[in-house]
């Protein structure tokens, strides 16, 4: 074939069979459904909403159509795009002491398993959320818990961890763990959300 | 007295963090792969912060991975061409919204909390259609 030839071919998008803008919708992580709306196609206002996993949608026209295609004919580029996602972001929580800002000692093994996360994750960043229980005023609890958070965020900073990966953030009795009434002692509120990215 | 004191030292230190514009974090990149902010053109070296505006360029042989703070996870491939127009969070609501715009190439998505917090609340645009992310893992190509 002419070289011309071949660059029309390419250019029209007959080449590869799907050449047009597509959407491929995956199982989740979990093996969960999930589900994605077009709200706009072709000029057209609508919602249209994908729900079958492993299927593909072409974009662009007025009616969108979806052909499920099943896990095996997804593309060997579009494996190689979704093999590189980062990993999930990994979750660990820190108890404290009643009214201090001072981790329990049940919880302490938890700090060498955050150090080992941030450690094998390149370009990591790391969000601590410091909570307290009910006990107390709310105006205290919100300092308390930011005074947890950044307990957390300095003890780390001395095992080496660059403070410039690191947020601290208070949220005072906002976000129990354990729903209590006010002015309840709770060792399952009084903690900080450590999350490695 | 005591919790006094706490408030004091706490309330300076966290005005010490890093400034909030941070929206996520490149994770890994391979090939020609940059950010563009305004007219400047970053490297898109693991632990690069992402800002909001930020446009994620690949070229033949590049490939970019992020991490966003509401823990939305990003990966372009080759010859891409993406815009993060919009993203509003807040982490203590965990609320937020967020608009990335597909100009040319190929993106892999999970969602994140932002996509939880309404309905709609994370959009994708394509140049010929607009995307309502309702939940979790998907690819879309603008070839």
């Amino acid at each position: 074939m002419p070289r011309g030839g071949r660059f029309i071919l390419a250019a029209t998008g007959l080449v590869g069979g799907c050449a047009g803008p597509s959407l491929l919708l995956l199982p989740g992580e979990q093996g969960d459904q999930g589900a994605v709306a077009v709200l706009e196609s072709g000029g057209k206002p609508q919602e249209t909403v994908v729900s079958d996993v492993n299927s593909r949608t072409k974009l662009g026209r007025a009616n969108p159509r979806t052909r499920v295609i099943g896990a095996a004919r997804v593309k060997t580029s579009e494996r190689a795009l979704v093999a590189r996602l980062p990993p999930p972001p990994v979750s660990f929580i820190l108890y404290f002491e009643e009214g201090a800002a001072r981790i329990t000692s049940e919880s302490r093994p938890q700090l060498d398993a955050i150090r080992a996360e941030v450690a094998r994750r390149p370009g990591v960043d790391v969000q601590l959320t410091g909570h307290a229980d009910t006990l107390g005023s709310s105006e205290d609890n919100d300092a308390l818990s930011q005074a947890r958070a950044l307990e957390v965020l300095n003890i780390l900073a001395g095992e080496g961890i660059d403070r410039s990966v690191m947020t601290a953030l208070g949220r005072g009795e906002g976000q129990l763990r354990v729903e209590t009434a006010d002015g309840v002692r709770d060792a399952a509120n009084r903690r900080v959300e450590v999350v490695v990215r | 007295m005591l919790r006094r004191v706490i408030v004091a030292v706490s309330l300076v230190a966290l005005a010490a963090q890093p400034a909030w514009a941070e929206i996520g974090r490149i994770k890994q990149s391979i090939g020609a792969a940059a950010v563009e902010r305004g007219k400047a053109r970053l490297p898109a070296a693991p632990g690069l912060q992402v800002q909001e505006g930020d446009v994620l360029v690949t070229g033949k042989n590049g490939r970019i991975s992020l991490t966003f703070i509401d823990n939305t996870r990003f990966s372009a491939g080759p010859n891409s061409r993406i815009a993060v127009s919009e993203f509003k969070f807040d982490r203590a609501t965990q609320r937020g919204s967020f608009v990335t715009q597909v100009n040319r190439g190929s993106l892999a998505i999970v969602s994140g909390q932002i996509a939880h917090s309404g309905r709609d609340a994370m959009k994708v645009r394509t140049p010929t259609s607009l995307l309502g992310v309702r939940g979790t893992r998907f690819v879309v190509k603008v070839p």
